[in-house]
């Protein structure tokens, strides 16, 4: 579906995008993760075809070029902006984007109303977007996006400063695209967003992936050991040779293998009054490659 | 194409319900047209009168006389006395006054009517209204001489007058007189048998024939405005035209920083395409609004465009030429308030030079030969051709040509400027 081959681009002396090559299947959400300024968005727009690439290459279904109008007919894209028209409706915003990818007639008024549908904006679709909630109109957004039916959806963080409510909703759409078999770039800096609805991640920072995997491989490979933490039986008699420490009747230890830890510990025949087990993260996986938090 | 029409509908739907936007581009430019036109014009199309003084005299001769003077419709006259008459003349409060002094009625007579003096008290340094007036008197004097010859009674108190002058005279012999007196007596006998009527409805043939003053409408050949909406109203139509580039450049500032140029570029439609589609968009606008308020004009405040063809091509033109101008506008900056500042600082500049604030026919020299710079100028010439100027095709070349040229360099400079800004 999507190959970037070596992908770079420079503006001036800063390199805001090196040698970036990744594949994206149909069906598959792809995440870019990493903080402000790593070079998401400008990856993204070379794609796109907005932005031309001082090297490598971006094919789009098996070849195709996105500066080839045939091929940005099948990229949709939801830019970190909100790029909709406050003063025309939602339907109007709507019905201009499939205008513009060459929809008409009956077609166009089909996924017109498919769209306002996925961004539970039906009833409201005859307000203009000035007047929407900021979650509406980033709905909105994701449905001008979609309104032409791609099969390769880029999405540059479409939950910026958006209520948990429409957060949800968007993750449900995107899982929804998932399921309908298009390929979706996702662009975030939060962790718990790609960890929830990525297939894969490609970590990014200072232009350059960093790693490209699963998120469990990713987190097996780079983000270290899990915290587990068993709370035992004050009444109950303690042994002194369990692994970890022991601070008041609190068992703290690390493992790579938690769980085989835990079913050791209790095979000794100790009750537990309480478990928690802290597994690392993608925050923790970008600490460990980076040297640096997500948010710093 | 289908796209650059889907381009330019969003714009104009957006400039429709942007109120602040249409403000700028049709309430401004009338307003201005309505308050410039009412201040030129002395408050509306009606005839401007002029306010006189006509000083109290009860001879018949003098009330003769003004009874001809309020014939005129340019003249308010108001009877007063001399001293009044001439503390108002002073104060400015009349233009002028009129004094009838009639001649011995023993001297006057028909033959020699010219005895009566009138005196025109005016200011010196209104020569034009001085001039003006003298016209009406001279009208107003001739008319009534006129009426006495063609009254048969008038004419025969004359003649008897005339008779006992005779009978007086030195220098005539018996035999002449005796002649003298045959004929006047058959014309006395003529006269009586000539009604009132008939002598006025015969009055061109009159044998005597008074001085025969008349006036015949000739239409004016000179070049000139007819009124001050003349002058106004083109000067609307380039505010208009101003109001639309202004709006239309700063529509695609912010299709830029709002992220929906992003949305546009990714469309399958190439950037030329988008700017078309900009473009029409305001061409389109600046067409109808200069179409609407030039129709406003012609229809409420009789502004006669002498040439629709022409009228049409000065539109056009001026039209096509403020889209390159909203192109070079556009690309002055990166954010809204950069372009808004500099854009309209650009084009106040133009329109000051060129004939958008002072009308180019009141310019002194310099400053005319300066407006050649501007795009407004020839705007404005465009227009006034069509209107009063009396242009024909070959005159309205130079101008349009200018405004085209205008126009296709400007877009053409704008469209580089903003593909080099985005790479």
């Amino acid at each position: 579906m999507l190959t970037v081959k070596n992908l770079s681009k420079r503006f001036g002396s800063l390199t805001a995008v090196d040698s970036v090559s990744f594949r994206v299947q149909p069906g598959e959400v792809f995440g870019l993760l990493g903080p402000n300024g790593a070079g998401k968005s400008t990856t993204i727009n070379m794609i796109v075809g907005v932005l031309v690439p001082d090297g490598g290459a971006v094919e789009i279904n098996s070849g195709g070029s996105p500066v080839d109008p045939g091929v940005r007919r099948n990229i949709g894209n939801a830019p970190q902006s909100l790029a909709i028209y406050g003063d025309l409706t939602a339907e109007e915003n709507l019905r201009f984007f499939g205008r513009l990818y060459g929809l008409t007639g009956a077609r166009l008024r089909e996924r017109v109303d498919w769209s306002l549908e996925l961004a539970a904006l039906t009833d409201r679709k005859g307000d203009r977007v000035d007047v929407f909630s900021g979650g509406m109109q980033r709905r909105l957004n994701l449905a001008c996006a979609l309104v032409h039916d791609p099969s390769l959806v880029l999405l540059d963080e479409p939950t910026a400063g958006v209520d948990p409510q429409s957060r949800n909703m968007i993750f449900e759409k995107i899982e929804l695209m998932k399921s309908e078999g298009r390929a979706v770039v996702y662009t975030t800096h939060y962790m718990e967003e790609a960890q929830r609805l990525c297939d894969r991640v490609a970590i990014i920072d200072h232009g350059r992936i960093l790693d490209l995997d699963s998120v469990d491989a990713l987190i097996d490979r780079h983000g270290g050991i899990s915290n587990i933490t068993i709370e035992l039986d004050p009444d109950a008699a303690i042994p002194t040779d369990l692994p970890g420490r022991i601070e008041d009747h609190f068992l703290r230890l690390e493992s790579d293998r938690p769980l085989e830890q835990i079913a050791q510990i209790s095979a000794r025949g100790l009750v537990f009054r309480s478990l928690h087990v802290e597994r690392p993260d993608l925050e923790r996986v970008f600490l460990n490659l980076t040297g640096r938090r997500l948010r710093d | 194409m289908h796209a650059v029409f889907t381009l330019a509908l969003k714009d104009i739907l957006q400039l429709w319900r942007n109120k602040f936007g249409l403000f700028w581009v049709i309430a401004f430019p009338l307003l201005m047209a309505l308050f410039f036109g009412s201040i030129f014009s002395g408050g509306g199309s009606a005839v401007r009168t002029m306010k006189i003084a006509f000083i109290e005299n009860q001879s018949s001769d003098a009330q003769a006389f003004l009874a001809e003077l309020q014939r005129s419709e340019v003249l308010d006259i108001r009877p007063m006395s001399l001293d009044s008459a001439r503390a108002s003349v002073a104060r400015g409060r009349l233009t002028a006054y009129i004094q009838f002094i009639q001649a011995d009625a023993r001297q006057a007579s028909v033959w020699s009517p010219s005895k009566d003096s009138i005196q025109v008290g005016i200011d010196p340094s209104r020569k034009a209204e001085a001039g003006y007036l003298q016209g009406l008197i001279s009208q107003a004097y001739f008319a009534r001489i006129s009426r006495k010859f063609t009254d048969p009674q008038e004419f025969r108190k004359e003649m008897n007058r005339s008779l006992e002058s005779m009978d007086s005279a030195y220098g005539l012999s018996a035999e002449q007189k005796g002649l003298l007196r045959g004929a006047f007596t058959q014309l006395d006998t003529f006269m009586s048998s000539v009604n009132a009527a008939d002598s006025a409805s015969a009055h061109a043939g009159n044998p005597f024939g008074s001085l025969n003053l008349s006036f015949t409408d000739v239409a004016n050949v000179t070049v000139g405005p007819r009124s001050s909406w003349e002058i106004t109203f083109p000067q609307s139509l380039l505010w208009a035209l101003i109001g639309c580039a202004a709006t239309f450049a700063l529509s695609i500032v912010m299709e830029r920083t709002h992220g929906t140029y992003l949305r546009l570029r990714l469309a399958p439609i190439s950037r030329l395409q988008i700017l078309a589609g900009k473009g029409l968009a305001c061409f389109l606008s600046c067409v109808f609004v200069c179409t609407t308020l030039m129709a406003f004009g012609a229809i409420v405040f009789h502004v006669k465009i002498s040439s629709v063809v022409l009228m049409s091509l000065a539109i056009i033109s001026a039209a096509f030429c403020f889209v390159g101008m909203m192109m070079l506008i556009s690309v002055l900056g990166k954010s809204e308030r950069t372009v808004m500042g500099s854009g309209w600082s650009i084009l106040l500049i133009f329109s000051m030079i060129g004939g958008g604030m002072v009308p180019l026919m009141f310019m002194p020299p310099w400053i005319a030969s300066l407006s050649n710079l501007s795009p407004m100028k020839w705007c404005v010439l465009a227009f006034e051709g069509a209107i009063w100027r009396g242009f024909a095709f070959a005159d309205m070349i130079l101008p349009l040509a200018i405004l085209w040229s205008i126009g296709f360099v400007g877009f053409f400079i704008g469209t580089i400027v903003l593909i080099k800004s985005e790479s």
